[in-house]
C-alpha cells in the first residue's frame, strides 16, 4: 500500500503539542550532538597526532642539585654513564625541558641575518644520545657527535649559540621551503649562526597544544641547570621501563649527596597531563551527548507509547477494515519519522547556527557538513528505533478491539 | 456464501472457561439480510467477531465465499476483511483526527488502490449516504447519525460482499436510526449481504431472516416477511457506487 503520509501529517497537526515538543527536543539534541561530536573528533585527532617519540618506553628523571658543591657537568656525565650502562636502557640524554609537557623554551630563528625579527620555534637541548633517547628518527643528515656537545650556558655567556643544529622536517620546510635544509645556516637574534646538520621526522616538541608542535630544533648542548635542576630522558627496551624506573630512582638518590631526585616519571604522564583538558572535555561532551540522545529517545518512546495507548480503538478499527500488522507498524514509524524529520530539519539549522557561533567565539573550525549528515542519520535512526517497540505493541492490538464498547 | 458449522469460541481465564459460541452453525446466502438477535451475553458480538474474521475460534469450520478461513494467516485474514467485508460499529469508530473523506479512504488505502480510483469510490460512497457535501468535515462536526453514515460509506466504499453491522443504531435516536436502517436496506437491495447484530426486535423485523442466540447457540430461526429480493450480487452494488 502507499505510505499514508498526508493523513498522518494531517492527524499530527491536529494533535501537535506533544509532537512539537518532541521535535524541538530532537532539534536541540541534533545541534548538541553534531557540534559536540565535531569537537570530540577534533580533540581526538589532536591527541592522536604522531609524536615521533617512543612515549611508552621513555622515562623522565628530575634531579635537583642543592648544595654549593654541586657540579652540573660532572654530575651529568656521572649520571649518564650510569644510566647508559644499565641493562635494558637503549639511550639516555639530558635536556632542559620535557617533551610533550607544554612547557619549555621557544627561541627565534632567522634565515637571513639582515632580517629584523624571526619567529619563535621550540628549542630543545640534547646531547649525542638525545635523538635515540626520544626514539625520533633522522631522515636526512647526521646526528650530533659527542665532541659537538657544548657546555651549559652560564651567566657570563648566556647568549651563546651553537655551531650546529638538527631541525624537524616541518621546521625545515618552514624555514627553507622546497629546499634541502642540510648545510643551510640559521641565525639567532644576535646573528650568531648555526648550520643545519640533520633533519628528523616526525617529531613533536614540548608544546603539543601549540598550533605547530612540530616546529622543533635541537641544540647540541648540556642544559643550564637553573637552581641545580636537570632533566634526564631515558629510553628503555619495551616492557622494562617500570622496573628500571625503580632501580634508577634508588640508585640516583644515593649516588650523589649534593642533589636529590625529585621524581622519576614515565613520559606518558606528561603527555596525558598536557591532554588532560582535552580528554576531560571529550568525556564530558560524550557523556552529555549520550544523555541527551537517551533523553530524546525516551521522549520519542513516550510520545509513541502515548499515541499507541490512546488510539487502541483506532488501531483495532484499522485492523478490522484491513490493516495488516506491518501496516500498523508502518503507520507509527511514518508518524514518528515525520516528527523526527521535522526535528532534524530544525536541528540542522540550529546545528549550523551553533557551529557558526562556536567558530566565531572560540576560534573553532567551521562545522564539517559530514558531521551534520551523520548526526541527522544517527538521530533519525535512533528515533525510529525508539518508536519501534511501541509500534510493535500497536501492531499486536487485535482487530476485535474495534467491536468493544468499553 | 457464509457457512459456519459447529463453531465453538471459548474465552479463557486462569480460573474459568466461558463458551461464547457453542456448536454454532449458520448459513447465509448471497444478498441476504440477516439479523442476529439475543440478550446481552448471548454471543452476538462474538459471532460478529468470528464472522468478520476479527477473532479466531477453537472448533468447527467456517467458509467464507468458499474459503476455509481457519487456515488463513493473519495477513490473509486482513486481506479478506479488507476486500470482502465491510464493518459498521455501534460507536461508529471513525478516526477523529481524519476528515470524512480520509476516514472513508482508510480501507481503500490498505487495499492499495490508486488515488484516482479511491477518489471515485469515496465520492460515490459519500453520495450514496448523502454526505458528499461534508467530505472535508471532521467527525466531531457531524451529528451521530451523520457519523454513522460516514461509517457506512467507509464500509461500502470498498465494494464488499458482506456488511457486518454491530448495533448500528445503538447510539442513535429513533429518527436517525430509521435513516440508517433505510440506508442499510438500500445497500442490501443493491446486492450486498448484510448481517445485522442487534438486541432490538423492531430492527430485526426489518431483516429478511432473524437468528436468535441464547448462550452461544442458535435457539430460533425466524423468517419475517421478506422484502423485495436483491436483484443482483455484490457486483451490482459496486456498479451502483461506481
Amino acid at each position: 500500500m502507499s505510505v499514508p503520509v498526508r493523513p498522518i501529517l494531517s492527524a499530527l497537526l491536529r494533535n501537535r503539542t506533544g509532537a512539537v515538543l518532541v521535535a524541538m527536543q530532537i532539534a536541540i539534541a541534533l545541534a548538541v550532538l553534531v557540534n559536540a561530536l565535531y569537537i570530540v573528533v577534533q580533540r581526538a585527532e589532536k591527541m592522536g597526532r604522531p609524536t615521533g617519540i617512543d612515549v611508552d618506553n621513555v622515562m623522565v628523571i628530575a634531579s635537583a642539585g642543592f648544595t654549593e658543591r654541586f657540579q652540573t657537568v660532572p654530575s651529568i656525565q656521572e649520571d649518564l654513564a650510569y644510566l647508559r650502562a644499565l641493562p635494558g636502557v637503549v639511550a639516555a640524554s639530558v635536556t632542559g625541558s620535557i617533551p610533550l609537557s607544554d612547557g619549555g623554551s621557544n627561541n627565534p630563528l632567522l634565515t637571513n641575518p639582515e632580517a629584523h625579527a624571526g619567529e619563535n620555534y621550540n628549542a630543545l637541548e640534547i646531547d649525542e644520545q638525545g635523538l635515540a633517547a626520544l626514539g625520533v628518527h633522522l631522515v636526512a643528515g647526521r646526528n650530533f657527535t659527542h665532541e659537538e656537545i657544548q657546555p651549559p650556558l652560564t651567566k657570563l655567556d648566556a647568549s651563546r649559540f651553537v655551531p650546529e643544529i638538527i631541525v624537524s622536517r616541518a621546521l625545515a620546510e618552514r624555514l627553507f621551503p622546497h629546499q634541502s635544509p642540510l648545510g643551510k645556516r640559521v641565525y639567532d637574534p644576535l646573528r650568531q649562526s648555526a648550520t643545519i646538520v640533520g633533519v628528523v621526522d616526525p617529531v613533536m616538541g614540548c608544546f603539543p597544544s601549540s598550533d605547530h608542535p612540530d616546529w622543533v630544533y635541537f641544540l647540541p648542548r648540556y642544559p643550564y641547570a637553573f637552581g641545580g635542576s636537570l632533566v634526564y630522558l631515558v629510553r628503555t627496551q619495551p616492557g622494562q621501563r617500570a622496573a628500571l624506573m625503580r632501580v634508577v630512582e634508588q640508585h640516583l638518590a644515593k649516588s650523589n649527596p649534593d642533589r636529590v631526585i625529585d621524581w622519576v616519571r614515565p613520559l606518558n604522564y606528561f603527555r596525558d597531563l598536557t591532554y588532560l583538558g582535552d580528554r576531560s572535555m571529550e568525556i564530558y561532551l560524550i557523556t552529555v551527548t549520550a544523555l541527551m540522545i537517551a533523553v530524546t529517545c525516551l521522549g520519542i518512546f513516550a510520545l509513541a507509547t502515548f499515541n499507541v495507548s490512546t488510539r487502541t480503538k483506532q488501531i483495532g478499527t484499522r485492523r478490522a477494515v484491513g490493516a495488516r500488522r506491518r501496516d500498523i507498524v508502518q503507520y507509527f514509524l511514518v508518524e514518528n519519522g515525520l516528527v523526527t524529520g521535522a526535528g532534524v530539519i530544525v536541528g540542522c539549522a540550529l546545528a549550523l547556527a551553533t557551529g557558526y557561533y562556536l567558530s566565531l567565539q572560540y576560534a573553532l573550525p567551521r562545522l564539517n557538513l559530514y558531521f551534520l549528515v551523520g548526526g541527522v542519520l544517527l538521530l533519525w535512526a535512533t528515533g525510529q528505533l525508539a518508536a519501534w517497540q511501541p509500534a510493535r505493541r500497536a501492531a499486536a492490538v487485535p482487530p476485535s478491539v474495534a467491536t468493544r464498547t468499553v | 456464501m457464509l457457512k459456519m458449522q459447529d463453531i465453538s469460541k471459548i474465552y479463557r481465564t486462569d480460573l474459568i472457561e466461558t463458551y461464547a459460541l457453542r456448536a454454532f452453525s449458520l448459513e447465509v446466502s448471497a444478498g441476504e439480510f440477516v439479523a442476529v438477535t439475543g440478550p446481552s451475553g448471548s454471543g452476538k458480538t462474538t459471532f460478529l467477531n468470528v464472522a468478520g474474521l476479527l477473532e479466531d475460534f477453537e472448533a468447527g469450520s467456517y467458509e467464507l465465499d468458499g474459503t476455509n478461513v481457519r487456515a488463513l494467516s493473519d495477513d490473509a485474514r486482513s486481506r479478506l476483511r479488507n476486500q470482502r467485508i465491510g464493518f459498521i460499529f455501534q460507536s461508529f469508530n471513525l478516526i477523529p483526527d481524519l476528515n470524512v473523506e480520509d476516514n472513508v479512504d482508510v480501507p481503500l488505502r490498505y487495499r492499495g488502490l490508486a488515488a484516482g480510483d479511491r477518489r471515485e469510490r469515496i465520492a460515490s460512497a459519500l453520495e450514496l449516504v448523502g454526505l458528499a457535501s461534508r467530505a472535508r468535515h471532521m467527525p466531531a462536526q457531524l451529528s451521530g447519525g451523520q457519523q454513522q453514515r460516514v461509517a457506512i460509506a467507509r464500509a461500502i466504499a470498498g465494494d464488499p460482499a458482506f456488511l457486518l453491522a454491530d448495533e448500528p443504531t445503538g447510539n442513535l435516536d429513533s429518527l436517525m436510526a430509521r435513516q440508517v436502517m433505510d440506508l442499510l436496506e438500500q445497500i442490501n437491495e443493491m446486492g450486498t449481504t448484510i448481517l445485522l447484530v442487534t438486541h432490538d426486535p423492531e430492527l430485526a423485523r426489518r431483516a429478511q431472516r432473524n437468528v436468535h442466540l441464547i448462550d452461544g447457540h442458535v435457539s430460533d430461526f425466524s423468517a419475517y416477511e421478506p422484502r423485495a429480493a436483491a436483484s443482483g450480487g455484490a457486483d451490482a452494488a459496486g456498479a451502483a457506487l461506481a
